[in-house]
């Protein structure tokens, strides 16, 4: 290493000011944990709204930080959306949706958004399609000229359809190399059946792609692609004067149109634990998924359960990776989280565990599910985990897209607009018996789906010796096996 | 690779012919914008380097301590220990107990982690700003005071937890082990670069109590440290705290680094590899120039021009218009005593890596023939810029780019400068640096399907099958 970095002006003068502060520091009591200093204000975004003359919801946040802006287009237009028998429809619509307009090709959209260093994206999510769009500010007018394009004049060409497609369809082969993967794709199967969307897997599956058809996406996109069914989110270097010209230009010509709600069947219940076992030959690990359908976003009880799940699992301080990676090392990592969809999403306890330990790691997620079930979290650790998320609330609105994120929240699940100006006071006014109570309400492990993807011809004696429940043989789908 | 050492004059010489013809709007290639990152450097007493940037837009501070220490800093019988170490600054010190660390922090909502790269340990955590004194008691005691809580129970247990970590990250992965065969047949033994970061399971059952000790009373010295601390900060005040809590951990000896270690291959070396896979992958790897350097930087924009976009070289030709690769992508990776630059490329059901392999070298064929445009340049380095700006959104972000422009590059105020790198990029010179490193013998590996070796590109003459 070259010393010369020592000549800069900034360090010597530096180096100077510390040698006058180095005495009287012996008598440091190094046992003493510093306390902190006096809280400091978080200052949440300001949001502006408007909505233009199509029906198009606007909400900006000015940040002018950085020469960057960010457009979200939050459309209702997800996965849940996915007819039984058409799982993909959803995101083989958003994947498609940047393949060719009226008047660009896909090489023409891809080179005009790369040779400015800007990025665009849409994605399926169970509970939104989101398109992004992320440009330095001196390139917004280029960028939101092709975003618009794409997102209003998509023609799905033909060739470009039966490439896409034939991507889909590999990558849902190459699905069956990851041990992790199929593992949760099988979890939902289990969890939630053939006959809900939470059921099916969202990529598509070999034939529902095979049989998909360029007019099914562009009947898909005209039913939901619609300025009504969207709201755009504006985070960045641009204020509302700037911004507000340039989307009534792009999107003005956007159609209203009917909007449908997706039709969901009612979460399936589980009457007995079972375990559901899937066959990886020579896996050097066994992956563990255990839980059941829980809740949906808009439960009352959802800081509650927030607040328990984080003493459980949600953190790497949690209980389960304290015992399963710290205190037994079974595993790098154990962790327990609820999916808030706009329906019940699943309660779901995962890890990837070393082979041998297989059985021992299903035995202590199980007590320790029970454990909070019966007993709930101590007084000590509710006030832990209080602390934690307040001082943690203080660092999600850093960036550009940590705030695009959060209102896009606000906009998928409908949340009220004062949300986050009374995040902190909701935490706070969550009681000891009601996390007690949430816990035994929603955590009965003896309904629990139990679902591992290992080396059966090593774990599967000492699995099914542990008497979990009755065990289910299944295909790399979730799908059962009869012998 | 064979029939590329085309004559690199008239290749140069094509490559003007064709940008003639080619009208852009682009007279010069415009190097991108560096916004800059203003902070201020000094070292203590001890030899730390100490780094403070202010930005008081969020109530959020990031500290980052980076230990001057990877995994090309192992005995050969040791490796993956730099990593296990990382495990075992987590596990407290003399003042702060067992699992303490984290709950600590995870107590006041901080966002922490650690990680081992072959030529650095970055340690970090992003408090809200008014809990910064702690995360500094945190780090220096366990910079200062980690023996006097280490014991062989803690070591089992990280062992144990690090080797499921590689389970998880390398056994279990598909094509999972295909990186450390590279870098095995890239290197030659001995070389630091030549093992996984990771480590080796048998190595890992051999790590001692007393390869601990050493391994800390040399290398996690404050001469071998430095601390950089971005955000909501009060300068003044965190002098002040800096000096209390490190000022008085004792120096360390000098260290004893492996310098640059550059890298040729005498022959090339074709592999092959069954592995619990649908599809075969090819991966082809050249050595090539170390981190910080002029020819890092253009084979940077290079590996772009190649990979990056739907009208980049290699993903137009194979993914978009042959269909033949489900997905590639090339990169350059320049480290502190070398570099490789590789193409990695998976083949669609049916087809083989001859015809992978095949595809690729047609395109750098044409690409040394003919160069490269002027857009392909600017493209690259606009992208860049972007990147670049992106990166300055997190005080996490700035802290750690300054901790490691000085734990690498001995200059902080690269993070300043690095686009000076890539100022004045031309095609020719493109051209002359992909000739320079691509024409060379390399690696080429066919990762094939289980009981499938009739996938592999052709002529392997070392074969492996999954255990």
């Amino acid at each position: 290493m070259k010393p010369n970095y020592l000549l800069a002006v900034s360090g010597i003068i530096g180096a100077l000011l510390m040698a006058g502060q180095t005495h009287g520091q012996s008598t440091l009591d190094r046992g003493k944990q510093p306390p902190g200093q006096p809280v400091p204000t978080v200052k949440l975004p300001a949001i502006q709204k408007f909505t233009l003359p199509n029906g198009l919801k606007v909400l900006l946040v000015e940040n002018h930080e950085l020469p960057l802006v960010a457009f979200n287009l939050v459309v209702n237009a997800g996965t849940e959306f996915d007819p039984l028998d058409q799982p993909g429809l959803s995101s083989m619509t958003a994947d498609m949706m940047d393949e060719g307009t009226k008047s660009r090709t896909a090489l023409q959209i891809a080179d005009e958004i790369d040779f400015i260093g800007a990025s665009m994206d849409v994605r399926a999510t169970t509970d939104g399609t989101f398109a992004s769009l992320n440009t330095l500010t001196k390139h917004t007018d280029a960028a939101l000229n092709v975003f618009a394009d794409v997102l209003l004049h998509p023609t799905f060409p033909q060739a470009e359809f039966d490439r896409i497609k034939n991507q889909r369809l590999t990558s849902i082969l190459q699905q069956k190399d990851q041990p992790g993967t199929i593992a949760s794709n099988a979890f939902s199967y289990v969890v939630y059946g053939p006959q809900h969307p939470y059921g099916i897997n969202s990529s598509g599956t070999e034939s529902s792609i095979s049989n998909l058809t360029r007019e099914s996406l562009v009947s898909f996109y005209e039913s939901h692609y619609l300025p009504t069914n969207a709201t755009m989110v504006v985070v960045g270097d641009v204020s509302l004067a700037s911004v507000t010209p340039k989307l009534e230009k792009a999107f003005s010509s956007w159609k209203k149109g009917e909007t449908r709600a997706a039709s969901f069947p009612p979460t399936p219940s589980v009457d007995r634990r079972r375990v559901y076992m899937i066959d990886k030959p020579g896996a050097a690990q066994s992956e563990i998924r255990i839980g059941y359908p829980a809740l949906a976003r808009n439960t009352e009880d959802f800081q509650t359960v927030n607040l328990m799940n984080r003493v459980l699992g949600g953190q790497f301080s949690s209980r389960l990776n304290i015992s399963l990676r710290e205190k037994h090392g079974y595993t790098y990592g154990a962790r327990s989280s609820f999916s808030f969809n706009k329906k019940p999403g699943p309660f779901i306890a995962n890890a990837a565990v070393t082979t041998a330990k297989t059985d021992s790691s299903i035995l202590e997620f199980l007590s320790e599910i029970d454990l909070m079930h019966n007993e709930g979290v101590t007084a000590d650790e509710l006030a832990f985990v209080k602390k934690g998320l307040t001082g943690n609330f203080a660092l999600s609105f850093e960036t550009p897209s940590q705030v695009a994120n959060a209102l896009r929240n606000l906009v998928l699940y409908d949340l009220p607009d004062d949300y986050y100006q009374t995040y902190l006071q909701a935490i706070d006014k969550v009681t000891l018996d009601e996390v007690k109570g949430a816990a035994k309400k929603y955590l009965d492990s003896s309904k629990m789906a139990v679902v591992f993807v290992g080396d059966l011809s090593v774990v599967r004696e000492s699995v099914e010796k542990m008497n979990f429940g009755e065990t289910v043989l299944c295909d790399t789908d979730g799908k059962k096996i009869n012998p | 690779m064979p029939s590329m050492s085309a004559s690199q004059k008239s290749a140069v010489h094509a490559a003007v012919l064709l940008l003639g013809v080619l009208v852009l709007n682009l007279t010069t290639v415009q190097a991108p914008a560096q916004p800059k990152v203003e902070f201020e450097q000094y070292t203590l007493s001890n030899g730390m380097m100490v780094l403070l940037h202010e930005d008081h837009s969020t109530p959020v501070t990031a500290a980052v301590v980076i230990y001057h220490v990877g995994s090309k800093n192992e005995k050969p019988q040791r490796t993956g220990f730099a990593h296990l170490f990382e495990h075992m600054m987590f596990q407290g010190s003399e003042h702060v107990g067992d699992e303490q660390h984290f709950k600590l922090l995870q107590e006041i909502g901080a966002n922490i982690n650690g990680s081992t790269s072959s030529d650095r340990t970055n340690y970090f955590e992003v408090v809200p700003s008014n809990y910064l004194e702690l995360a500094l008691w945190l780090e220096s005691d366990r910079m200062g005071f980690l023996l006097p809580a280490m014991t062989q129970k803690k070591l089992d247990n990280q062992r144990d937890v690090v080797k499921n970590e590689r389970r998880q990250r390398v056994d279990n992965q598909p094509y999972g082990t295909a990186g450390e065969k590279i870098d095995k047949a890239l290197y030659p033994e001995g070389h630091p670069y030549s093992w996984p970061v990771i480590g080796y399971m048998e190595d890992l059952s051999a790590a001692s109590l007393d390869d601990v000790k050493e391994f800390f009373r040399l290398y996690y010295a404050p001469n071998n440290a430095v601390l950089s601390i971005a955000g909501d900060i009060n300068p003044k005040q965190t002098k002040e705290w800096v000096q209390k809590y490190f000022g008085d951990v004792p120096k360390g000896k000098e260290i004893e680094r492996p310098g640059v270690q550059l890298v040729t291959l005498k022959e090339s070396k074709r592999m092959m590899f069954e592995d619990k896979v649908q599809l075969p992958r090819l991966y082809i790897t050249w050595p090539s120039a170390q981190r910080n350097t002029r020819d890092d930087a253009v084979l940077d924009v290079l590996t772009d021009i190649l990979s990056s976009g739907k009208n980049s070289r290699l993903y137009k030709s194979l993914v978009y218009e042959q269909q033949i690769s489900q997905n590639l992508f090339a990169y350059q990776n320049g480290s502190e005593i070398a570099g490789e630059m590789g193409i990695v490329a998976t083949a669609k059901p049916g087809k083989t890596l001859t015809e992978i392999e095949s595809a690729v070298e047609a395109e750098l064929a044409r690409l040394l023939k003919e160069g490269v445009t002027k857009k392909e340049i600017q493209t690259s380095l606009n992208n860049k810029e972007s990147s670049l700006i992106n990166s300055r959104a997190t005080v996490l972000g700035k802290a750690n780019s300054l901790a490691t422009y000085y734990a690498l590059t001995g200059d902080p105020n690269n993070i300043n400068t690095e686009f000076d790198r890539f100022k004045g990029i031309t095609p020719k010179e493109v051209l002359a640096v992909a000739t320079k490193y691509l024409t060379k013998a390399n690696v080429v590996l066919s990762v094939v399907p289980e009981g499938k070796p009739e996938l592999a590109a052709a002529n392997p003459n070392e074969k492996e099958t999954h255990k």
